[in-house]
């Protein structure tokens, strides 16, 4: 049994630390915490470490603190910090959790939420450590999922775009084999989901096919998940002229798909989603921007150990 | 038939032996080797009926723990023999750990461990031939990549 006590003090550095009753319990303390404003993180600091711009995550997590009556000390890039002065990652840390309760860290290098947690006393939450995790961000995924579907288990989900670099991408289709979910993966070639990626799915009997074709793959789908082929990903700009405009989902293409998939996606999108699909009643994706303060507001209070005072 | 290429019996040194073919160059890279040794190597000797070895034989020096976790990282079931007045004082079969630190650099250059100064921790993914985890940036290394120091 996953109690509040799971959770209190702990790191989430990736989502493949957390058991698949741990990720339900956290779901459901998020539901719980949709409506919930007031005084519980009333005196708490929340340090904000982001070396590198992602206003969205910020906006997100500081949005949770204030609604929570915490408050937030900390910089939202790399040329205000520190670091442009040269001091270690692993000092900024030390010095930084005198001031606050909780760490959230944002960082360009891979492992960074990991080192800072080792070297930290107090939690870290990894908001996104280069093209490795951005484990919170999955828990909206998989929030969004559970609000606009009532469930998760079983679900036929479709990948498309960028599986190769999309780190969100990763993260979602690892966590999802928990789920006995059904996975279409939609990309050209030459962003397929990596090789290890597609072993592990293959060593743990995950059913999942690749397509290139977007309309395809959408027949039987019960959420499609868009994402955007990220052109600071690639170091030759011919190779992302050539897939900027891979796919593009718009209310032609969806005439291929049932009237109830939930189209999500992790944002900021560019024109992978016409702006008429907008309208379409379960396009989900600034939803699942907005349930992302829900998650938050949870998992903190959690980590925190005050949510005992709303979890039924 | 063998050991016919060896000048002579060690009276003070190391002897790597039951190294897998075709390591030996690599295995003496990865060590940390004092100026002005003697050092023999043999490579694809005969080893039994079918099978093939290396052997790196160094003259006055004795070989630290460190090199042996490297060697055992590059060929598992390898020996190591420190030899002392012509006796062998200790003989080990040296064995992939289940984890460790230190030892090899990440290769991935966006890997935190490049930029600060913490020593890498790795998780031992597959023992035959070695391949591990990065336990910060997760990525996959197989043997033939370690970089060591
Ligand atoms: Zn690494």
């Amino acid at each position: 049994m996953v109690s509040v006590s799971d959770f209190a003090g702990r790191d989430v550095i990736t989502v493949n630390e957390f058991r698949r009753d741990e990720i339900v319990f956290l779901l459901d303390a998020a539901a719980q915490f949709e409506q919930v404003t007031g005084t519980l993180l009333a005196g708490r600091v929340i340090a904000t470490l982001f070396f590198e711009p992602s206003t969205r995550t910020r906006l997100s997590f500081e949005s949770a603190v204030g609604r929570l009556g915490g408050s937030c000390v900390g910089f939202a890039e790399a040329g205000v910090s520190s670091q442009a002065k040269g001091e270690s990652l692993a000092d900024t840390v030390r010095v930084v959790e005198g001031y606050s309760d909780l760490l959230l860290l944002r960082h360009p290098l891979e492992g960074a939420a990991r080192l800072a947690a080792e070297v930290a006393q107090i939690p870290v939450v990894n908001c996104g450590d280069g093209a490795h995790q951005h484990p919170t961000q999955t828990f909206v995924d998989l929030y969004t999922m559970q609000r606009e579907c009532g469930r998760i288990d079983g679900l036929h989900v479709v990948f498309a775009g960028d599986l190769r670099y999309g780190r969100a991408v990763h993260s979602l289709v690892s966590v999802l084999t928990l789920f006995n979910a059904r996975i279409t993966l939609v990309s050209p070639q030459f962003l397929r989901l990596p090789e290890e990626q597609r072993r592990t799915l293959e060593t743990l009997g995950v059913e999942y096919r690749e397509m290139e074709s977007l309309e395809a793959s959408l027949p039987e789908a019960d959420v499609l998940y868009m994402t955007r082929v990220q052109r600071e990903r690639f170091t030759d700009p011919t190779e992302y002229d050539k897939f900027k405009d891979a796919y593009t989902l718009d209310m032609s293409v969806l005439q291929n798909a049932r009237d109830s998939l939930a189209i999500l996606h992790p944002l900021p999108r560019v024109q992978e989603i016409a702006r008429e699909v907008d309208v379409h009643p379960h396009a989900a994706y600034f939803r699942q921007a907005h349930y992302g303060v829900a998650v938050r507001k949870a998992l903190m209070a959690l980590i925190l150990g005050h949510a005992d005072k709303v979890l039924a | 038939m063998s050991e016919t290429y060896l000048v002579n019996k060690l009276r003070d040194g190391s002897v790597l032996d039951h190294l897998r073919a075709g390591t030996a160059l690599r295995a003496l890279g990865a060590l940390n080797l004092p100026p002005e040794r003697t050092i023999s190597v043999g490579i694809y000797l005969k080893s039994g009926r079918l099978e093939r070895k290396d052997i790196i034989k160094i003259d006055s020096h004795q070989l630290t723990e460190e090199d042996a976790a490297k060697i055992a990282l590059i060929s598992p079931h390898a020996t190591l023999s420190l030899i002392r007045n012509f006796k062998v004082v200790n003989k080990i079969e040296l064995h992939p750990p289940l984890r460790f630190r230190g030892l090899i650099r990440c290769p991935n250059h966006a890997c935190i461990t490049r930029a600060e100064s913490v020593r890498g921790s790795w998780l031992v993914m597959e023992r035959e031939p070695v391949s591990v985890k990065c336990e910060y940036c997760d990525r996959t290394v197989p043997s033939d990549l370690f970089r060591f120091g």
